[in-house]
């Protein structure tokens, strides 16, 4: 057992956040591509970086800090993911080596209206055409490709000739979200088969990649709390000196730290374990529950400014918020999790 | 002991649901979206409800009350806020800022204030905190000079609501002794929002742009009738109002409708018979009841003359966190559409949870903190020290 990130790796972490402290809110999708992140997960021989899902959940935790938003989820895991898990070796040389490069942008759409979570059956079918809606799909405005889970399996639609509307959602503050109307919409099969094994290992990784996004947003959210109850003074003290103030503070502090290996080891068992869902499933469900408590008590502490939207702290509360109700909420994982456990299981 | 509504109450409440159904429009939401409508909507309800006699109801008649019993003043407060405050603003005129007026206010200043707020035509807004006097609200440092027959005005309010509804008047603490100990020299003068040298900034807010301001006050002049009971000694006026102000919201009314909108939502969706839906829900509603039961308990109080303040504090404590409880869970049982606000066209239940959790997100803060209940809890209710 060794729980120290490698020098790579902490070599990594640095310079994204060097990357975030130094980007604020600007457009900084050509620079995350220059640095190679896109390509993080995308195997070496079609054009990526071959390296694992640690790497990836490091510089999302560090963006996470912005925060700053990106498509890198949305293509270089969602997309990038489904292709080279599921696609031919055509559509991987069609695709890969783009979204590698985060020239071409892409996303994978799952939901539908009636769907409780990403976990539910889907219900849009069809081979070679698609109608229908998919709601709530990460970055649907800029995407050049779009990977659709439909009933028969996963479709493939190029946005630059289809037929597609795309209505922007009003979400919370974070990734933009779309909705997707089909409209007898030429896609094409990703690889062959019902591409349900495909799906929840993208979604797992997906997971805990947006943990990671989330983990980064609270860590922030942390030194806020901790530098404002450090500087606000009532009753003529400080107000992190008040027990009830410091506690809210080390709360955070303890939570933080568990979600953090929680996902990092998500993260390892992914690519490692025999039966890594488990470690996704103990992660999500842990850390659904800890930041939203998190988050109360950072809110708490900053008193009615942190409420405001000229405070940076409303930005944060909104990433873990957009985090806790995608990928599954607690109930569906904590049900993942005691199934693992061996619950339902007669002696 | 008799947990229910005498017929008389219930008759009432029956009678003044149907009011409200008929005259709260399906657009309202509440006084902190950004809809023009708002404004003029509270004012007209709040002239109608005053003139059935349902506004100030709970008043003595030399006041423009009719005397009613506290429990109907309750019966007002649930339905109301159950529907967002259609009062908007002025349910604060009823529970405190007029109640203060009668109880330490001259005869002219009552003959002043009191009718415009019981016919429903006057927006009063509460100006006490300030950018360094918020939990510590005695630091305060507005300054108020004394010039014999007027006060000089300057200095900062902060989170001020209703300020640019835009409020007339406002109940605005002030220091007229800055040599004295912190609680003694402050004092509360009555200030017509229109006097030259107020400058109101909105403070833009996860809810929206409504929700509170910024007061600047510059020089602004305000005539020695309009002080509220004895100079240097507002601060016991203060501890009067919060009380009042505390038991005058019933916050729990909302959340019980909220649970109530989840119930449909689950049964639409097919989720009724989800073990997990159903753990969830009961679990909001007994929150609820506990909640509702312990404010009857401050109400009950008041009913036999009594000054809840400990009790106050303690239903305050279950009301805001059960508040914020429902927002999480409301938002965990839409599942992923849950992050779609109102307006949004896949928003479940038109966005009303997401706006319910983001509007609750500084329930523990408004009006007194969850700490400073709990202190009061701690320290007068149970006599425990100080912290250090
Ligand atoms: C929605 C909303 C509406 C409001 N409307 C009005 C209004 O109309 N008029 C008005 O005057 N004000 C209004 N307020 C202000 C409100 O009264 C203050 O926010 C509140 O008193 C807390 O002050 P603060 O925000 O400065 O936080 P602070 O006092 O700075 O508190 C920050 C944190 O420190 C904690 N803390 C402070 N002292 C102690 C202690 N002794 N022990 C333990 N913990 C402590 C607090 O509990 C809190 O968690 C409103 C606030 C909100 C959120």
């Amino acid at each position: 057992m060794n729980l120290e990130l490698s020098d790579e790796q902490r070599l990594l972490a640095e310079t994204a956040r060097a990357f975030v402290d130094r980007h604020g809110d600007d457009d900084a999708w050509p620079t995350m591509c220059d640095a190679g992140w896109p390509a993080l997960l995308i195997p070496e021989e079609h054009g990526g970086a071959g390296a694992g899902l640690l790497d990836l959940a490091l510089v999302c935790e560090a963006l996470g800090r912005g925060p700053i938003g990106s498509p890198l989820i949305a293509t270089g895991v969602l997309a990038a993911l489904s292709i080279a898990l599921a696609g031919t070796h055509e559509q991987q040389d069609r695709w890969l080596p783009a979204l590698a490069t985060g020239t071409t942008i892409g996303t994978l759409a799952v939901l539908e209206p009636g769907m409780r979570d990403e976990w539910d059956e889907p219900r849009m079918s069809g081979a070679d055409r698609l109608s229908g809606t998919k709601i709530l799909v990460p970055w649907a405005t800029r995407a050049d490709v779009i990977v659709v889970v439909t009933v028969d399996g996963l479709r493939l639609v190029e946005m630059a000739s289809a037929n597609v509307q795309i209505d922007e959602h009003a979400g919370l503050d974070g990734d933009p979200l779309a909705a997707v109307t089909f409209d007898s919409t030429v896609a094409e099969s990703l690889g062959t088969g019902d591409g349900a094994v495909t799906v929840a290992v993208v979604l797992d990784y997906a997971a805990v990649a947006s943990m990671a996004y989330a983990i980064g947003a609270a860590e922030r959210a942390l030194e806020l709390t901790v530098q404002h109850a450090k500087d606000r003074e009532q009753f003529g003290r400080a107000i992190g000196s008040f027990q009830a103030v410091a506690h809210r503070c080390a709360e955070m502090r303890a939570e933080i730290d568990a979600c953090r290996y929680l996902a990092y080891r998500a993260a390892w068992a992914l690519e490692h374990a025999t039966a890594p869902s488990e470690a996704v499933t103990t992660a999500k469900s842990y850390a659904n529950e800890a930041l939203r408590r998190v988050f109360l008590h950072a809110h708490q502490v900053h008193g009615a400014m942190g409420f405001t939207t000229e405070h940076p702290l409303h930005r944060f509360t909104q990433c873990a918020k957009a985090f806790e109700l995608s990928y599954g909420g607690t109930a569906r994982h904590r049900d993942r999790l005691a199934t693992a456990m061996g619950l339902g299981r007669r002696a | 002991m008799d947990f229910a509504f005498t017929d008389d109450e219930e008759t009432f409440r029956t009678e003044l649901r149907a009011f409200l159904d008929s005259e709260v429009p399906d657009w309202w939401r509440g006084m902190f979206v950004d809809d023009e409508r708002a404004m003029p909507f509270t004012r007209e309800l709040c002239s109608k409800l005053a003139g059935r006699g349902w506004l100030t109801m709970a008043w003595p008649p030399e006041h423009g009350g009719s005397g009613a019993s506290v429990w109907k003043q309750a019966i007002v407060r649930e339905e109301m806020w159950a529907r967002e405050e259609p009062r908007g603003p002025q349910y604060m005129n009823l529970n405190y800022i007029g109640p203060l007026i009668m109880r330490f206010g001259s005869p002219d200043q009552q003959a002043r204030f009191l009718p415009s707020m019981a016919r429903g035509e006057v927006i009063w807004c509460q100006g006490f905190s300030e950018p360094d006097a918020g939990s510590d609200l005695a630091s305060l440092i507005t300054r108020a000079e004394d010039r014999g027959d007027h006060f000089v005005v300057n200095g900062q309010k902060i989170w001020t609501s209703y300020a640019d509804a835009p409020a007339d008047w406002c109940l605005l603490l002030v220091r007229t002794d800055p040599a004295a100990p912190k609680h003694r020299g402050i004092s509360i003068l009555l200030v017509d929002m229109t006097t030259p040298g107020i400058t109101v900034r909105p403070i833009d807010t996860m809810a929206g742009p409504h929700e509170f301001n910024e007061v600047f006050l510059d020089d602004v002049i305000v005539p020695r009738d309009c002080l509220l009971g004895e100079q240097d000694h507002g601060w016991d006026l203060v501890v009067a109002g919060l009380t009042f102000e505390r038991v005058g919201i019933a916050r729990y009314a909302r959340a019980g409708r909220v649970i109530e909108l989840l119930v449909e939502y689950v049964n639409d969706a097919g989720l009724g018979d989800d073990p997990i839906v159903r753990d969830r829900l009961a679990d909001l509603y007994a929150r609820y009841e506990a909640a509702k039961v312990l404010n009857y308990r401050a109400i009950s109080m008041q009913a036999a003359g009594e000054v809840p303040t400990i009790e106050a504090s303690v239903a305050r404590i279950h009301n805001t966190q059960l508040e914020q409880a429902v927002g999480h869970v409301g938002l965990e049982l839409l599942g992923p559409a849950g992050q779609l606000r109102a307006g949004d066209r896949w928003a479940p239940l038109r966005g009303e949870i997401h706006r319910y959790w983001t509007r609750n997100i500084p329930s523990t803060l408004a009006g007194g903190s969850l700490e400073i209940q709990k202190n009061i809890v701690a320290q007068r209710g149970l006599g425990l020290p100080r912290e250090p």
